[in-house]
């Protein structure tokens, strides 16, 4: 179809939609601005198809499935013969809670009267996008526009993406068959994960990590003990690895992400970014060019879901007049590894480096109730508190459910808690959250359910 | 070396003013030496020392403004009261100390290190809000000493930082270079010629300050808050002259002096249980009348610095000799300006008699957030009419001036002629005598 070139005039444009471009869609026309989500495909984005979501489902099948095959079972008292998996029906599982998922981000869209148009955009002046779709060309002339492109896997210089041998982790995880072994490199929580999730499945995996250090940051005792949970499973670790040298295959690369921009023609509408491709923007999610705006991963910050969801809510309310900022205290941060860790503030050692006079507490699970009636004992929390006035900087759990209660220490950190708010007030009984009042009553010298320290 | 900060004076004050120090840097003082006179919206408060030192650096001067937690003044060799010096005081914050020692060749002053990291403890809806509001929450002190900083907090520190970016326009001096000319450029009229050479007079500029500034404060916001009505009257105070003459030789030598006041203030008790809309108040926040259950009554009074409204708190539990009593002592505080905080604050009504002033009526603004205010004007002798004839009677004019919001104007209409019956039969006192 040959046409003259219409433009379409729109308040609101904005450009991918992961869990970053659709919030931001819906935030904006709640606030009453004409909305157009451009992407290429179903709304949700990497997180949602590829990533998070597909990962999640995988690793929670592959740890029920090790739990029954666990001898741990007998000694409940329960006898599970004959069980075994089916690595097809797995990934059918996991694709209907994708589907599901979408559904329900594509209701939101259209209840929320945001147009969405499938294709791919670039910028061709301040004030215009083009997008190529299957409908052909359209062009939309923006009053604001939302960056929200997200991020690719970044590739290994030695060893490019094939998609067959050299993998990326959204590659490995639609693997159609498993392999008998699987090399991972990469010290992220994504490699772990990985490892977290093939090894119970029978793989044999070996994780190499370019670093003396997996997970960079976190305190030493809590990565102690995932790296146990990980030997467990089978995995083999070799750390400070030569990368070029690992010959085996497959093999995936978790080496972080690089921000896609580059098909943006950013450069010729003068919009900034730096040297990784990432747009740089102000705590406003504003670019150089102040009708646009970019969140999430393609402005190379940390690529957590949690930051993109939050920055599209400040861009949609800047650009629709509030003054608001992305300013969060603490990032909550969680690994799926078995057991599961999740951090948010500082750690010591950084609570320190940044000039605190620090009072740290720490509990065993092994001496929670909650934890021993989950079969499992493996865990601790530690807490790392301001000495000079008891305000909670950061706090490392690791155990069963150690995702959820971190949410817990996240409000108390950004509502300024102190050790002894934590302390006065009342947790469920028995309960996984007990082991933080413990580790705060340790910290305040006074818990009840473990020696103190002589 | 210590820092005292300004503390909590009660009564929710959140800032006062230094009146006056009574000590310089250098000084040397003594544990529990006064050092300090601060005034808050209601009272003048002296503060003690609390350590036994040199004050080292008073940080807020005369007249100026403290917020409660601002450092007032810094000590050094500072003993407390048990005899420690490293051990901090409540509302002290032990600061690095200067090194002292001569083996010490220290050429950077350590005072200046700064002390281990805070963060500011704000939550973060407070956060967002001053981010809305441009504030920088580092700039700004939390209204509870080492606390977090509230939504409150932010609020009122916008408010103050958008007035005070108003002032220095007012507040710089003008006329003085408008007025005088170069003489080359003037032309040669008489009036020129005799504004060159006489100086124009200089207007005198004071700031507002201290209790007058508090009294602008309170009057502007009753007035701007409040829609004001005002009903007169008068009555005829035969009756409560005559009372009061039996009485006034009684109280005496019970070492009492009886005034109109404590009678019109006995009379005012069960009227105030009659009408309880003039007992009240009005939460304009949350749109409800509040009828108070306690009768505080506020009595107008002129200090040298200015009106004073001393509170006789639960006058409806005292008896008409306490009342006097009571009163005698509260203007005579008010005056000196050594009353308490609950002295000065609290009341649920107030009367003014603005006889006492000087005139013979007046029409007063309503003592905020009460709702109304009854003025009483001089007794004086009058010619009236009664059944066709011309009598002289003693009049006491009768000024009452309510909140239109609560009251109108047919109510107090009745207010005042119930009032008016009391005062005229103050034999009625008895029958409602605690």
């Amino acid at each position: 179809m040959v046409v003259g070139d219409v433009t379409t005039a729109v308040d609101v444009l904005v450009l991918g939609a992961g869990p970053g471009g659709y919030v931001a869609a819906i935030r904006a026309a709640q606030l009453g601005r004409h909305v157009t989500l451009i992407d290429q495909g179903l709304p949700g984005g990497t997180c949602l198809h590829q990533g998070c979501i597909p990962l999640k489902a995988l690793l929670s099948a592959s740890e029920r499935y090790q739990q029954t095959r666990s001898e741990d079972l007998a000694s409940i008292g329960i006898h599970a013969e004959k069980v075994s998996f089916d690595w097809a029906s797995m990934q059918v599982w996991k694709q209907s809670i994708v589907d599901r998922l979408a559904e329900g981000v594509q209701r939101l869209i259209s209840s929320n009267r945001v147009e969405y148009v499938h294709g791919s955009g670039w910028f061709m002046n301040p004030q215009e996008v083009r997008v190529e779709g299957e409908h052909g060309s359209l062009r939309f002339k923006f009053e604001h526009c939302i960056i929200a492109t997200g991020a690719d896997a970044a590739p290994l210089s030695d060893l490019p993406y094939d998609g067959k041998q050299i993998l990326t982790p959204e590659q490995a995880l639609m693997m159609p068959e498993l392999p008998e072994a699987l090399s991972i490199i990469g010290d992220d929580y994504i490699a772990l994960e990985l490892a977290t999730l093939f090894a119970p499945l029978g793989v044999k995996v070996r994780l190499y990590s370019p670093g003396e250090q997996l997970l960079y940051g976190v305190e030493p005792a809590a990565l102690r003990l995932v790296q146990a949970g990980l030997r467990k499973l089978g995995v083999q670790i070799t750390t400070k690895a030569a990368l070029e040298s690992i010959a085996e295959r497959p093999v995936v690369i978790s080496q972080g992400v690089c921000p896609r921009t580059t098909g943006l023609h950013l450069a010729a509408v003068g919009v900034a970014v730096n040297s990784n491709g990432g747009i740089i923007v102000n705590t406003m999610q504003q670019s150089n060019v102040s009708q646009i705006f970019a969140i999430g991963d393609c402005t190379g910050g940390r690529a957590l879901a949690s930051i993109a969801m939050k920055q599209a809510k400040v861009a949609a309310e800047v650009l629709s007049g509030h003054r608001v900022q992305f300013a969060p205290l603490v990032t909550p941060f969680v690994v799926h590894t078995t057991p599961e860790l999740a951090t948010v503030g500082y750690s010591a050692e950084e609570a320190t480096k940044a000039g605190y006079n620090i009072v740290t507490g720490r509990f065993p699970l092994a001496a929670n109730g909650r934890a021993l009636t989950l079969g499992t004992d493996n865990g601790v929390v530690l807490l790392v508190a301001n000495a000079d006035d008891g305000t909670l900087l950061g706090a490392t759990l690791v155990g069963p459910r150690a995702g959820d209660l971190i949410g817990q220490v996240a409000l108390a950190i950004e509502m300024g808690a102190t050790l002894t708010d934590l302390s006065e007030i009342l947790y469920a009984h028995p309960g996984l959250s007990e082991t933080i009042l413990e580790a705060a009553d340790g910290a305040l010298g006074r818990a009840v359910h473990m020696l103190a320290k002589v | 070396m210590q820092e005292f900060k300004l503390p909590d004076l009660g009564e929710g004050m959140q800032e006062a003013e230094v009146v006056e120090w009574l000590v310089k840097p250098g000084d040397t003082l003594k544990l529990d030496q006064t050092m300090v006179k601060v005034e808050t919206d209601k009272a003048v408060v002296e503060i003690p020392s609390p350590v036994a030192g040199r004050v080292s650096e008073i940080r807020v001067q005369d007249g100026q403004v403290a917020k409660v937690g601002d450092v007032l003044v810094v000590f050094e060799n500072a003993t407390s009261a048990n005899g420690g010096s490293s051990t901090p005081l409540q509302s002290f914050t032990t600061v690095p100390a200067a090194s002292q020692s001569a083996n010490a060749p220290s050429p950077t002053p350590l005072a200046q290190t700064p002390t281990t990291k805070q963060r500011v403890l704000a939550a973060p809806a407070v956060r967002k809000l001053a981010f809305e509001l441009g504030i920088d929450l580092e700039q700004l002190t939390p209204s509870n000493p080492n606390g977090r900083i509230s939504i409150e907090d932010v609020r009122s520190y916008a408010e103050r930082d958008r007035v005070s970016s108003k002032l220095p326009a007012s507040l710089v001096p003008v006329g003085h270079e408008e007025a005088v000319q170069p003489a080359s450029q003037a032309p040669s009229t008489i009036i020129q010629k005799i504004e060159q050479t006489v100086t124009p007079a200089q207007d005198e500029r004071q700031p507002l300050k201290g209790l007058r500034k508090r009294i602008a404060e309170h009057m502007e916001r009753s007035w701007r808050t409040i829609p004001h009505a005002t009903a007169f009257d008068e009555v005829d105070g035969g009756e409560l002259a005559a009372l009061r003459e039996t009485l006034k030789p009684i109280a005496e030598k019970r070492g009492v002096r009886l005034t109109y006041i404590p009678l019109l203030i006995r009379l005012l008790i069960p009227l105030l249980k009659e009408f309880p809309i003039f007992n009240a108040s009005l939460d304009e926040e949350r749109h409800e009348i509040i009828y108070k259950r306690s009768y505080h009554i506020g009595v107008a009074t002129a200090s040298p610095e200015g009106l004073l409204v001393p509170v006789l708190r639960n006058a409806d539990r005292l008896t008409l000799l306490e009342i006097a009593n009571s009163l005698e002592q509260l203007i005579e505080g008010a005056k000196k300006r050594t009353l308490s905080l609950p002295e000065v604050s609290g009341s649920t009504f107030t009367l003014n008699n603005v006889g006492s002033f000087g005139g013979s009526t007046g029409t007063p603004i309503i003592n905020y957030p009460e709702v109304a205010i009854l003025a009483v004007g001089r007794l004086q002798d009058k010619a009236i009419v009664q059944q066709g004839t011309v009598i002289v009677r003693p009049m006491m004019p009768l000024t009452l001036t309510f909140d239109h919001r609560l009251i109108d104007g047919a109510m107090a209409g009745a207010f005042l002629a119930r009032f008016k019956e009391l005062v005229e039969n103050p034999q009625q006192l008895m029958l409602d005598m605690t």
